[in-house]
């Protein structure tokens, strides 16, 4: 017999199903398009060019009115605008429509019959949504940069907090909270993940997933709760932003990175046991 | 749903009543002296005996003010002793603001009372292991007691004076030895908390003789006599701060007019040089309002009580700070106020150098001081408690800089951002057409629009007189503050020549001021304060999920039967049985056998259990009962005994934005299989044709039959299972098929093939299994069951024969 287990759905062949896919186009348009539309927004808006260098906001030290100083300012303020719900949504839709969807366009019972192992099934669908995500979560400060650059040229980041780096450690710094963030929505995609398996309906699996990660936001928003907002992963979504102080913080990161990262992997193995038992009638 | 449930039991974990303090209060008055009853309330924790803490209000209040703060260090397993000080609440006596013989008196009494009890813990007989806190007023009694009395142990003092003569008349250079402009709006507040609610004593109320006449005088005057110095120095800590001895926290307000930052940096400065233990914090609220930071506050009180009282070992840093324009609550958009340490002290900075640019301010006095600038309005702080963060509306930025009597000595714009932590300094030459001045300063920010902001209005008053023609040099001490200017903006010194809460002269006059030395402002490396210190054991715990999920997915993975048959057959089915969850039993104890070679037709109605079967054959599904054998191996999921199997159920499945050949392609290159895929014969097979190269999206429904049949037989695999094929497809489509799956089988191969339509199936099939209601009705060769009753008869007859007139799907069988 010529068949092997470990050479079904290579991560070639998965990376390119998923790459070929509008979906995943679209998705990266999203992204790619905020700085680009933001530094246009702010180059030709309205308010543009009024005197004084053009600032985005109203304040003069906060992150949104340092945007404009030059690359690395233009960067952590995207950072900071996809952070709550951009990047959310680009990684609950790459993990929670990649099986559902399978499932959707029959193609999952197939990939099964011929036989792909179901754990492997999933651990190679795991490892290109992750792939996935984590390159719209690069192309975030990468694109930014370079529109940044572009648009306001090279200056030292200035941080809100007073403090300012060169471009080296600037950059350096901006590695830290991409690093961070790409940690952070690890619960995101684990849940996403969860759900894909949960259901025949892509959107539906993508759905729950970003109405979880906002209401948990909205809980979390609600200071009466007190001690257990510390306990919701999507408290820790803006810890990144110790990465701008002088001297690095590292205590929220620490946790608020350990615990997304703990709550995805739970999920995915969450995901792993119930697929491995279910019975796939779609 | 158990996300569900998760969240809903956090909501309900958060709303559960917060576990209240067993509050073991008891109020008492106490004599500390003839005719002086002093109301005191003392709060026990859970266990005793503990450390006590003495809580001293602010002016105008009473033990009342202090509560919050007091069960806070009760539950932090603390006795607590507050009261109301003398002249206030239901104490009696009169203020005299915090005299040595009265006020501080009275709390050495209530230490005294302290060391009799038996719940409070002592060093000595007599006397206790105590501390004592408190908030402007109640924190200079704090820091005065301390001076006194060598039995406190440890110090916190919040929003108090080092020098009521210098807050009272503040005199910004120490190159000036007479008093500044009398700060009278904030002392008129003072005195009408100290004799409004005691009117009916008459035009003093409840403050002394002394105390009240002094009042008047320097309102009279503008100016103290020496004797009212001399009164107003015998209050103040920095007469006796070579006395204290016990560790001290000094905490001061950004956001206070009243008693600016400076108060702190002159009593911390005093202290460090005698060797006290001694932490600073420059919080963000103060007299004036400003942020809530009472949470904060408290628990670095209770540290620094834990650290001296109870001895634990804590690091607590030298130096805190509140910087409130780090961030923005991106619920409200208020400052987050993000607190800072650094290991030294704002007095003992590295001073940097900003050059001014030359021009030189220029204003003038109108007569009458009207109208005045307006920095900062008192807020009515005076009731402070412990933090006193009494929000005043007023506090702010309001007209500080009225155009004509002020201006600014600017820098030039900056190219690189700058951070002032303390006061900064610079040298001045005032020259005056009177002779005299008084003169606002203040260090502010401009922004490239122009706006200019001055940190909490906090200004730098002076008070010059005999200034020649040619000008006076004097430096100026700027206010304390914690600044940060941006690139692009312009720090500058704000000058006024009026401040509604000051005294100011009554002619009018010119000034013109111009900067004799580049500012020198004091800079400080701080750090973020940890709000939790780094815990790696978080990051552990990750691993240690990572590894447990890892191990829980392996134990629970599903573990399929070892078990084999012999080969004789290529599909061997036992005892098969599917119940779905909802009760429906689909396939009831199925058994049948396949041979090498044969066309077996699955037949039976709708709803017989056909799919079912075919999903268990293609591991889909588990069987509740019975299995499989393929090739004498197990079936189940992933069983690699299915690589011999290709299968058509249910309807095609593809990538809809891809071709017909990209789809074969990706799925060959999916199922692991290295041997010749047999691409050619299979198109040839199915005329596939051209359309192979149009995207699967643009298919009709014959052509994506005929390309998931084409997928099925991809490898040309021993079996092909097809799930009625024939369904969507036109008669001669449907003739095509049939030779399709003849000339599969030519070739050795075997085909099952389900089907409700009888007929269609009669010819093509070799072998039959017919179902009904998910069990066998008949199992054999096809001719052997069309002769059945010895009479050649079509297929659906005998079917119809079999089960009688049970053809309704769903019928309970009786």
């Amino acid at each position: 017999m010529t068949y092997q287990a470990n050479q079904t759905l290579p991560y070639r062949v998965e990376l390119y199903r998923q790459l070929k896919r509008k979906r995943t186009a679209f998705a990266y348009g999203f992204v790619l398009s905020l700085p680009i539309l933001v530094a246009i927004a702010v180059k030709f808006g309205p308010s543009g060019n009024s005197g004084g260098p053009t600032r985005l906001g109203s304040g003069t030290t906060d992150l949104i009115g340092l945007a404009t100083l030059g690359a690395a300012n233009f960067t952590t303020t995207m950072l900071y605008f996809s952070t709550p719900f951009l990047l959310v949504t680009v990684i609950a839709l790459f993990n929670g429509d990649t099986v559902a969807s399978e499932a959707s366009w029959s193609t999952l019972r197939y990939l099964l019959a011929s036989p792909v192992p179901r754990t492997r099934l999933l651990l190679q669908k795991i490892k290109v949504s992750l792939t996935l995500s984590l390159i719209a979560v690069l192309l975030v400060p990468l694109s930014a940069w370079i529109v940044g650059a572009i648009a306001f040229g090279f200056k030292p980041l200035q941080t809100p907090l007073g403090a300012t780096f060169d471009n080296a450690t600037a950059l350096s710094r901006i590695g830290i909270m991409t690093g961070y963030l790409a940690i952070s929505l690890l619960f995101v995609a684990g849940l996403a993940f969860y759900l894909s398996v949960r259901t025949d309906a892509p959107l539906g699996a993508v759905g729950v997933a970003v109405g979880t990660s906002i209401l948990l936001n909205i809980l979390d928003a609600i200071t009466a709760l007190g001690v257990v907002r510390e306990w919701l992963p999507v408290h820790y979504a803006f810890s990144w932003f110790d990465a701008l102080s002088i001297t690095i913080d590292w205590s929220q990161m620490i946790r608020g990175a350990s615990y997304c990262a703990m709550a995805g992997i739970l999920f995915y193995a969450l995901a792993i046991m119930k697929f491995a038992k279910k019975d796939v009638t779609s | 749903m158990k996300l569900r449930a998760l969240v809903l039991a956090l909501t309900v974990t958060a709303l559960l009543p917060i576990h209240s303090v067993a509050a073991e209060v008891t109020s008492k008055s106490q004599q500390t002296a003839p005719g002086i009853f002093i109301d005191t309330s003392i709060y026990l924790p859970k266990k005793t005996p503990a450390p006590a803490i003495l809580l001293a209000h602010g002016f105008g209040g009473s033990k009342d003010s202090v509560v919050t703060e007091a069960q806070a260090f009760q539950k932090r397993g603390y006795v607590v002793m507050t009261w109301t000080a003398r002249g206030f609440g239901k104490s009696t006596g009169q203020i005299s603001m915090n005299s040595l013989s009265a006020e501080i008196a009275d709390v050495q009494q209530l230490i005294s009372t302290l060391g009799k009890r038996k719940d409070v813990l002592q060093d000595r007989t007599g006397d206790p292991v105590v501390g004592i806190a408190g908030g402007s007023y109640g924190g200079a009694a704090a820091l005065l007691t301390a001076s006194q009395d060598k039995r406190i142990d440890a110090v916190v003092a919040d929003i108090t004076w080092n020098d009521l003569s210098q807050a009272l008349f503040p005199q910004s250079s120490s190159d000036l030895a007479e008093a500044g402009p009398f700060k009278k709006i904030w002392t008129g507040t003072f005195f009408a908390l100290a004799t409004l609610q005691s009117a009916y004593l008459g035009e003093c109320g409840a403050l002394t003789n002394e105390w009240c006449s002094a009042y008047k005088s320097a309102v009279m005057n503008g100016q103290p006599s020496a004797a009212e110095r001399k009164l107003l120095r015998s209050v103040s800590p920095v007469s006796f701060l070579s006395s204290i001895k016990a560790p001290t926290l000094l905490s001061q307000g950004q956001a206070d007019s009243l008693f600016p930052l400076n108060e702190s940096s002159q009593t911390a400065a005093v202290l460090k040089k005698n060797g006290v233990p001694l932490s600073m914090i420059w919080h963000a609220a103060g007299h004036d309002g400003g942020a809530d930071e009472k949470k904060y506050l408290q628990e670095q009180y209770s540290r620094w009580f834990d650290k001296h009282l109870l001895k634990q070992e804590i690091d607590f840093p030298l130096f805190q700070f509140t910087k409130t324009n780090g961030s923005i609550s991106l619920q409200d958009s208020t400052a987050i106020p993000k607190s800072f340490t650094a290991t030294r002290l704002p007095f003992e900075a590295e001073m940097k150098k900003l050059p001014l640019l030359a021009q030189p301010a220029a204003m003038s006095y109108p007569v009458g001081g009207i109208p005045s600038a307006i920095s900062s309005l008192p807020g009515i702080g005076s009731a402070g408690s412990l933090a006193a963060t009494v929000a005043s509306s007023f506090a702010g930025f309001s007209p500080a800089f009225v155009p004509g009597q002020s201006g600014f000595l600017d820098s030039a714009v900056l190219q690189e951002p700058i951070s002032v932590t303390g006061s900064s300094r610079i040298k001045v030459r005032v020259t005056s057409t009177t002779g005299e001045a008084t003169l606002f300063f203040s260090l502010v920010t401009k922004s490239p629009s122009g706006a200019v902001s001055q940190p909490n209005g906090i200004v730098a008053p002076i008070r010059l007189t005999n200034i020649p023609a040619e000008g006076r040099d004097i430096t100026v001490t700027l206010p304390a503050v914690i600044l940060d200017a941006a690139i692009g903006d312009t720090v500058a010194i704000g000058i006024s020549s009026t401040d509604q809460g000051y005294e100011l002269p009554k002619s009018p006059a010119f000034y013109s001021v111009t900067a004799q030395s580049p500012l020198e402002y004091p800079v400080i490396s701080a750090v973020p304060a940890a709000g939790t210190s780094a815990n790696w054991l978080w990051p552990i715990l990750a691993l240690l999920t990572l590894f447990g999920a890892i191990v829980l997915v392996y134990i629970r993975r599903p573990r399929p039967s070892a078990q084999e048959r012999d080969e004789d057959f290529l599909v061997q089915v036992e005892n098969l049985s599917k119940t779905y969850k909802d009760g429906y039993r689909a396939v009831d104890g199925l058994s049948f056998t396949v041979s090498r070679g044969q066309v077996v037709g699955l037949l039976g109605p709708n709803g017989a259990g056909k799919t079912t079967t075919l999903r268990m054959l293609m591991g889909l599904i588990f069987p509740t009962e019975g299995s499989i054998y393929m090739d004498g191996k197990a079936v189940y999921p992933g069983s690699p005994a299915l690589a011999n199997l290709g299968s058509f159920v249910e309807g095609p499945g593809f990538l809809p934005h891809l071709t017909g050949r990209e789809n074969l392609d990706l799925y060959w290159k999916s199922i692991g299989r290295t041997s010749d895929k047999y691409l050619d014969e299979v198109i040839s097979i199915t005329k596939l044709g051209t359309a192979l190269d149009k995207k699967v999206r643009s298919y009709s429904q014959g052509m994506r039959q005929r390309l998931a049949i084409a997928q099925a037989m991809l490898g040309m695999p021993d079996l092909l299972v097809l799930d009625e094929p024939t369904n969507g497809l036109d008669p001669q489509q449907i003739a095509e098929m049939r030779q399709v799956l003849k000339d599969y089988a030519k070739t050795g191969r075997t085909v099952i093939v389900s089907s409700h339509l009888l007929a269609e199936v009669q010819q093509t099939c070799s072998h039959v299994v017919l179902m009904h209601r998910g069990k066998l009705i008949a199992f054999g060769p096809m001719k052997k069951i069309l002769t059945k009753n010895r009479q050649a008869r079509s297929l659906e007859e005998i079917f119809l024969e079999l089960i009688g007139d049970d053809l309704v799907i769903g019928k309970e069988l009786s």
